[in-house]
């Protein structure tokens, strides 16, 4: 992308995306009940964004929309319009819209007109919609001079603006008095300054603090002291250099430097006294109390009315009267919500240097850039150690610095690690077959070389992670469409958002997730009427959670509706001939026909989820992602689809192990123990079944070299050596393996690409001897033998 | 040398798009300095660190809006002459009228292509 204007808008689309989110997440807020004035602001400010963006690259319709939304949230925003449930129903149809409209836009699809119009009606009929005309309002741009004279050094390291007619900080002149809107007459100028910031302030002290050369030759150190005051309330600390001389003139044993703080705090004036106890005598100390409690504690932001009327520095002054000062005396404001209470005291400054100092005051032409240093520990004296706390409180403004960067970079370096990984195997095998002795520097250095490549392939992986948030989120949209077509009211709830699972399967869920949610809404909940009546709340809830749980991730999809209707969906199974009349089958079979191919087809076609997508459809996309769906559901109560996703679509925890010559790779979580069989331990129950009894219950035994065709069923199992299986529905099975080799963490290679899916086999993976061994689907594989009819050609030959 | 090649510009916008645009722009008017900031504090933090001649800040943007920086800078007397070009969506009176009081130097009304800042620009420190 060598085109800026291509990058920016690709970047444009991207923060959409971003905005849309914060847009749903706001509106949810509202929706809660949550209107503050913040909550609505950021719903308006993210379609004002969009809006903004879309201006600028030229997309009418999208601004048009979004302005026509904006101005409804303005309405709201300004208190003129207070919005019901009805009307958050309709602003987030205007999200959905207006996220429709930006990806048409970044699509380049076409925008149309019923897109807009039928919520556009609604919008319209909610808070009307008479076009406001902007007013041309009048304003003369105002010039500044520049002096640029001497800026042919900026680059040079300091940063210093330009020639410097500094006005001396303690002497402020007449005009600048002017420009600082101070009362004509007013008795002194440090007065009003004060009343000024009292005004500003709130409770607490103005202390100024002039050490002494004796303070810091006795060891005492400012800083300490700012930070025991910083314990008693909220501090503003500026420090004064007006005193520095020229570097040349600098005399290292003499305090230059002098602070003006501001304490706000309930403290007495006595516990802020202590704080400078010990430098009693070595000072010149004012604590002055700050009486007026003018504004409350929300010091962050100034208001603007109060000092407006104040500061007013006409435009056409600025130029002559207020000519760039050198920043160098300024504190750097050190966190979000000190920056604007750390630029207020700067007006009692004049004041506060005038009364109090009895040094020498020097001229102002003397007065040079400070040097380094003093700044650096007033800046470190103004960060408190809460900032940590403060930003947390900001947090939501405060977005985390990011880096975009395009998939198919980080896919290069997931691959390149899983190289490095099976690399690194392959070396320590070679280092082993060596001979080497343990302790050699070679061993060693693999063995950190290891748990780097560990660390490596764990951060590559976490930057493929997200938040499953963004899901969730089109979910709500797929909730409220759904809902309204079949006339229902539902609620969606979503539990477990900022769950990280990798980006390709949060995609891949997209799909199967719609498909489940318009189940859920459509099948799953009872009509209204039908909820009224059994005495359930009208609304229907559908709630989706995403949680870790033992390295993989699952996410449940539940209705509160009235559960799988078990007589009707037998019967409808034995209608399409996909189960025998005979069968005599569990409820956890009868809900697991619903995943049957063929189960649900047009002859159930409804408004919403007969689209000829059936839960087969659904099932194998999920074990496609490697992943497992099963279903509980209990009449009256309702149904829960839950799914169990791997963390991550690259590598994999395995049990290496041996099965009739062959090398195959189990998946470390789905083995809960192993053992070897005894005599006792084996029932047989047919010439070629078995079971292994464990613990008073008795598990199926499969002989995995038989299931998977590489050998024919054993006579005995005694001696063996058997993976138990766990499956999500509580199903075990206990898997025959001739001898576990090793257990070490492996790179997954598809094979799908080539192979299609493979019953029992999830893939394949490359080990350090350069053998490819094959991936075992165990639970596939426990399903498949438990149907008993599966057809052997289908088992693989070995792959390598 | 032209004013392009000395002027230091700070760009104050939430929106990273909007950052980009404006700078793409300056850019392409031929000025080399120009950084920028995605809040007020920040902004603030920037020009304190490393002072600039001239602000072009969006108005609305979380936490300090854009005449709240405009005041912050005003009210300090190392940043009270830096010229302000505050850019709005909204050209609401209310909003012109305080940025009037508080010294903003001249406003642009968003979109606008390049030309329209670079006149906005010109307008306060005169031809690039």
């Amino acid at each position: 992308m060598s085109d800026p204007m291509a990058e920016i808008r690709a970047s444009f689309f991207i923060e959409c995306e971003e905005l849309l989110e914060s847009l749903q997440d706001g509106l949810q807020m509202m929706d809660d009940g949550e209107s503050d004035s913040e909550t609505i602001n950021i719903v308006f400010r993210a379609v004002h964004s969009i809006k903004g963006g879309a201006g600028a690259f030229g997309l009418n319709d999208l601004v048009h929309f979004a302005h026509r939304f904006e101005t409804a949230m303005d309405e709201v925003r300004t208190g003129r319009f207070v919005p019901d449930g009805e009307a958050i129903k309709i602003f987030f149809a205007c999200a959905d819209v207006l996220g429709d409209l930006v990806r048409a836009s970044r699509d380049e699809t076409p925008i149309l007109d019923e897109m807009t119009a039928p919520v556009l009606d609604s919008l319209e009929r909610l808070v009307g919609m008479e076009e406001e005309v902007e007013e041309e309002v009048e304003f003369v741009p105002a010039g500044i001079a520049l002096d640029l004279g001497g800026l042919g050094d900026l680059g040079g390291g300091m940063g210093d603006l330009p020639p410097l007619d500094l006005p001396a900080l303690d002497m402020p002149s007449p005009d600048l008095l002017s420009a600082d809107g101070l009362p004509e007459g007013s008795e002194t100028p440090d007065v009003a300054g004060d009343n000024d910031a009292q005004a500003a302030l709130g409770k607490g002290f103005k202390i100024h603090f002039l050490p002494e050369p004796a303070l810091f030759i006795s060891g005492n150190e400012p800083l300490y002291l700012f930070r025991a005051l910083r314990d008693l309330g909220d501090l503003t600390v500026r420090c004064d250099t007006s005193r520095l001389p020229a570097a040349e003139a600098l005399a290292a044993e003499t305090g230059y430097l002098s602070w003006s703080l501001v304490l706000l705090t309930e403290e007495p004036e006595t516990a802020v006294r202590d704080v400078f106890e010990f430098v009693d005598g070595l000072c010149v100390l004012t604590i002055e109390p700050i009486t007026n409690a003018a504004l409350d504690g929300s010091m962050a932001l100034p208001d603007l009315d109060v000092p407006s009327a104040q500061i007013p520095l006409a435009p056409g002054d600025s130029a002559e009267t207020a000519p760039v000062e050198t920043i160098a005396a300024e504190a750097p404001p050190s966190s979000p919500a000190q920056a604007a209470p750390a630029a207020l005291p700067d007006r009692l400054a004049p004041g506060a240097a005038a009364a109090p100092i009895p040094a020498p005051i020097p001229a102002p032409a003397a007065a040079p850039v400070a040097p380094p240093a003093p700044i650096e520990s007033a800046a470190e004296s103004t960060e408190p150690s809460d900032a940590p706390s403060r930003e947390a409180k900001n947090a939501p403004t405060q977005p985390r610095a990011t880096v975009r960067v395009d998939l198919e970079r980080v896919d290069r370096l997931v691959n390149l690690v899983g190289e490095l990984v099976i690399n690194q195997a392959m070396l320590s095998q070679s280092v082993t077959e060596a001979g080497l002795p343990a302790n050699s520097a070679v061993s060693t250095g693999l063995e950190e070389f290891l748990q780097l490549t560990r660390d490596i392939q764990e951060s590559v992986m976490m930057i493929r992670a997200q938040p499953i948030k963004s899901l969730f989120q089109r979910m709500g949209r797929i909730v409220r469409e759904a809902s309204a077509a079949v006339n229902k009211d539902v609620r969606l709830h979503t539990d477990g958002e900022n769950t990280e699972v990798d980006k390709t399967v949060i995609e891949r869920l997209a799909d199967p997730l719609t498909h489940m949610i318009r189940n859920a809404v459509d099948h799953g909940l009872e009509t209204t009427e039908k909820r009224v009546a059994s005495g359930k709340p009208r609304n229907g809830h559908v709630t989706l959670t995403a949680q870790h749980r033992s390295g993989r991730i699952v996410i449940d999809v539940s209705d509160d509706g009235g559960g799988i209707n078990r007589p009707r969906v037998l019967e409808k199974a034995i209608e399409k001939g996909l189960v025998s009349p005979e069968a005599q089958l569990s409820d956890g079979e009868i809900d697991n026909l619903l995943f049957l191919p063929g189960f649900s087809t047009a002859a159930e076609v409804s408004a919403l989820s007969g689209r000829g997508v059936g839960m087969d459809v659904v099932k194998s996309s999920i074990q496609s992602l490697g992943g497992r769906i099963a279903i509980t559901s209990v009449e009256g109560k309702g149904t829960t689809f839950s799914i169990s996703l791997p963390l991550t679509l690259a590598v994999l925890d395995g049990m290496v192990v041996r099965v009739a010559g062959e090398t195959l790779v189990v998946p470390l979580n789905a083995i809960l123990e192993t053992l070897t069989l005894t005599d006792d331990d084996i029932k047989q129950l047919g010439p070629e079944t078995h079971v292994v009894q464990l613990r008073g219950g008795f598990v199926p035994l499969l002989d995995l070299g038989a299931e998977l065709g590489y050998r024919t069923p054993e006579q005995s199992y005694v001696g063996g050596i058997v993976l138990l299986i766990g499956q999500e529905d509580g199903h075990r099975a206990a898997l025959v393996v001739d001898a576990i080799e090793d257990q070490r963490q492996v790179v997954i290679k598809g094979l799908e690409g080539s192979y299609g899916r493979v019953p029992g086999i999830a893939a394949a993976t490359i080990l350090g001897d350069g053998q490819i061994a094959l991936i075992l689907d165990p639970m596939d594989l426990i399903s498949q033998a438990s149907g008993r009819t599966k057809d052997r050609s289908l088992s693989l030959s070995h792959a390598g | 040398m032209a004013l392009r090649d000395q002027l230091r510009i700070l760009v104050v916008d939430d929106m990273s798009t909007s950052r980009g645009l404006i700078t793409n722009a300056l850019d392409s008017f031929g000025i080399r300095t120009v950084a920028s900031a995605s809040d007020g504090p920040s902004a603030l933090q920037k020009i304190a660190a490393s002072p600039v001649h001239l602000v072009i800040s969006d108005y609305n943007m979380p936490g300090m809006d854009g005449l709240h920086l405009l005041h912050a800078l005003r009210s300090a007397p190392a940043t009270r002459g830096v010229g302000f070009l505050l850019i709005t969506g909204r050209a609401d009176r209310e909003i012109i009228e305080k940025g009037k009081q508080l010294g903003m130097n001249n406003f642009l009304k968003k979109p606008f292509e390049p030309a329209g800042l670079r006149a906005a620009i010109e307008a306060i420190v005169g031809r690039l």
